[in-house]
């Protein structure tokens, strides 16, 4: 065996037997760590999972991302291509006149036939999600839970839709037959809602428009000649942070908008503020914590002065000797840290139990993710070890003599 | 050949005011010698052992050399402390002094045997009984698994005294090693003591206060005169031998 191997298992094995002879004291050191720590841990877990799970619903609910236009425009395509390739767009799709944009559904089930608002929509649909299939072509339909429970319709089910329109001083009714791709929660939209592909919003505004629709077999004027242009559309920030940003450019370039940027600045001033509470508390409570396990780890080394003086004696070096209180604060470090994250867990568990309830989904109030329990160790251990070399540093430097005979 | 050879050696500290002073105008220490330091608490013998153990560094040295080995030549100690070579005086200890305090010095967390083993196994020393036999002829083979707490303070010296040789250093320093022992006691453990360094052929140097003890175990007394300004202000201590 190399003489430093053993000289690193001699001081690991003397470092640890102390330790666990003096397991009073041990026990205490791990204790004290524990009882700053813990509630250091308590408090960021509850400032994380309060204001984590508001600005999460705030992220998540895409409404909040809407950038809707007041009044109506002209939008040609090329616009459309503009807006799209923008990083901060995560959707864009347009918009028919309103008044053109809607169809009577019937189904066999049901003895109404509901007027729906039909919305554009494709691939990227931002009210979707759960796996709702996004329609294509001209006969798949997406229904807004209203509309699905009034039509008593659900997934797979076909329902009947039909426009009616006066042309050339008659009354035209054409229908087609739609088949139910998905419906979407109510949280999502709450009217009677259809959504389907542009193609057939198209379809029905040139129908009503008194224009043919070949594919659908409906007879009418001619098509458009010209490039298409829209009056409104349907947008999407890719963030809420980036709401404020395109609705000022579409304000630069004439476009009037509503968003909910207001809301948005308010929740976020919440959490800038709530963020600076919980670290001023936060900052007393680590410098409290440092200084105590600092000092205790420090008047440690000065109650084991003659033991390592003793230690010198028999041949240990000074740099050496530095590592025995620097093993046992890591012990003390990592066993407080364990003990810490522990009660933590206990009191994580009765908190989300006791208020989980008043939450309004199921996200806990309070909650860490490892990664936080590893800067936890990361900071304890740091700080632990740090005070102790301190400490052993200065123990090293006193003559060895002075060490032995001081008592 | 000369173990220690030590000239013109000063080691000065203040205290409440006054200044104590010990020098050593020379000082020579031959292998296999058995020296015994005698005087008074409070003279410098305790002082002038650190140094020769080499965990206090003196005020100022003309000239301080340690030959542990008849083979090897001597090594000057007074140019490891300038230039503040720690390391190199720690190895010296490690593997060439034992040293015996007047209490304590044992390690409270480790068991007898692992006490007296402690030098052994920093040196890597294999486990070949003599722990065993060093605890049999002090006597203390049946506490070799108890930890120092349940010892009798005699029994613990006697433990040190087994720590301080069971590497077989060139030298073991013992600082009035049965001052806190009853006369009998003391006088039993020092017979002991010197006996075992004598079988060993271990130098030692023996601090003590009290002549009688140890004047018929026939180690060379060192010479050394105290005394004290008129004013009051300076005590010094002069060794020669």
């Amino acid at each position: 065996m190399s003489s430093p191997i053993r000289k690193m298992r001699n001081i690991f094995r003397l470092a640890l037997t102390d330790y666990f002879y003096e397991w009073q004291i041990s026990s205490c050191f791990i204790l004290a760590l524990a009882a700053v720590l813990a509630p250091m841990m308590i408090l960021f877990a509850l400032k994380f999972g309060i204001i984590g799970s508001m600005m999460e619903q705030l992220i998540e609910d895409p409404r909040n991302r809407e950038i809707r236009p007041v009044g109506s425009g002209h939008y040609d395509p090329a616009w459309f291509r503009t807006v799209r390739a923008k990083p901060e767009v995560a959707f864009v799709i347009p918009r028919t006149r309103s008044l053109a944009a809607t169809m009577q559904l019937k189904s066999s089930s049901a003895p109404r036939i509901i007027p729906t608002e039909l919305i554009p929509t494709a691939a990227g649909e931002p009210l979707f999600h759960n796996n709702i299939t996004v329609p294509t072509g001209l006969r798949q339909i997406v229904l807004s839970e209203p509309a699905a429970r009034k039509l008593k319709v659900g997934v797979g089910d076909r329902v009947d839709g039909s426009l009616n329109r006066r042309h050339n001083g008659q009354s035209e009714r054409v229908h087609v037959e739609l088949t139910v791709v998905g419906i979407t929660p109510l949280a999502a939209f709450a009217r009677d809602g259809a959504f389907v592909p542009l193609d057939l919003v198209v379809a029905t505004e040139d129908f009503l428009d008194g224009r043919a629709v070949p594919p659908l077999g409906w007879q009418g004027d001619p098509p458009l000649a010209d490039e298409r242009s829209f009056p409104g559309f349907r947008l999407y920030a890719s963030t809420i942070d980036h709401v404020a940003a395109l609705r000022d450019g579409l304000a630069a370039s004439g476009i009037e908008v509503r968003t909910r940027a207001a809301d948005i600045d308010i929740v976020q001033t919440m959490e800038q503020r709530l963020s600076a509470v919980f670290w001023f508390v936060a900052i007393i409570g680590l410098t409290g914590f440092s200084l105590s396990l600092g000092a205790n780890l420090w008047a440690n080394v000065d109650r084991k002065k003659r033991e390592l003086s003793v230690l010198r004696l028999v041949g240990f070096r000074t740099s050496d000797i530095v590592w025995f209180p620097v093993l046992q604060a890591l012990l003390t470090g990592v066993l407080g840290w364990l003990l810490a994250s522990l009660i933590y867990l206990g009191v994580e568990a009765s908190i989300n139990r006791m208020l989980i309830t008043q939450a309004e989904d199921d996200s806990p109030i309070c909650r860490l993710l490892p990664i936080h329990f590893e800067i936890a160790l990361a900071f304890t251990v740091g700080a632990a070890v740090l005070a102790a070399a301190l400490g052993g540093f200065r123990a090293a430097r006193i003559q060895p003599s002075d060490g032995l005979r001081e008592i | 050949m000369l173990i220690y050879h030590l000239r013109d050696l000063v080691m000065t500290r203040m205290a409440e005011g006054v200044e104590f002073r010990l020098t050593v105008p020379s000082l020579q220490i031959s292998l296999g010698e058995k020296i015994a330091l005698i005087g008074h608490s409070g003279c410098g013998k305790s002082t002038l052992l650190d140094i020769l153990a080499m965990i206090l560094r003196p005020t100022g040295v003309g000239a301080f050399r340690f030959r542990p080995e008849k083979e090897a030549p001597p090594l000057d100690v007074a140019k490891a402390w300038s230039q503040r070579d720690l390391n190199f005086m720690g190895d010296l200890r490690k593997h060439r002094i034992g040293y015996v305090m007047q209490t304590g010095g044992l390690l409270p967390y480790l068991t007898v045997r692992d006490n007296i083993n402690l030098s052994r196994q920093l040196l890597g020393m294999p486990d070949d009984g003599s722990v065993e036999e060093l605890a049999k002829n002090l006597g203390i083979e049946r506490h070799l698994g108890k930890r120092p707490e349940l010892l009798s303070t005699g029994e613990r010296q006697r433990v040190a005294i087994g720590r301080a040789l069971a590497h077989h250093p060139s030298i073991v320093i013992a600082d009035e090693p049965t001052a806190s022992l009853d006369p009998i006691a003391a006088r039993r453990i020092m017979a002991l003591f010197v006996e075992l360094v004598e079988e060993m052929r271990i130098t030692v140097i023996i601090a003590s206060h009290d002549w009688g003890h140890i004047k018929q175990l026939g180690l060379r007394r060192l010479a050394h005169r105290t005394s004290q300004n008129s004013a009051g202000t300076v005590t010094e201590t002069r060794v020669t031998g």
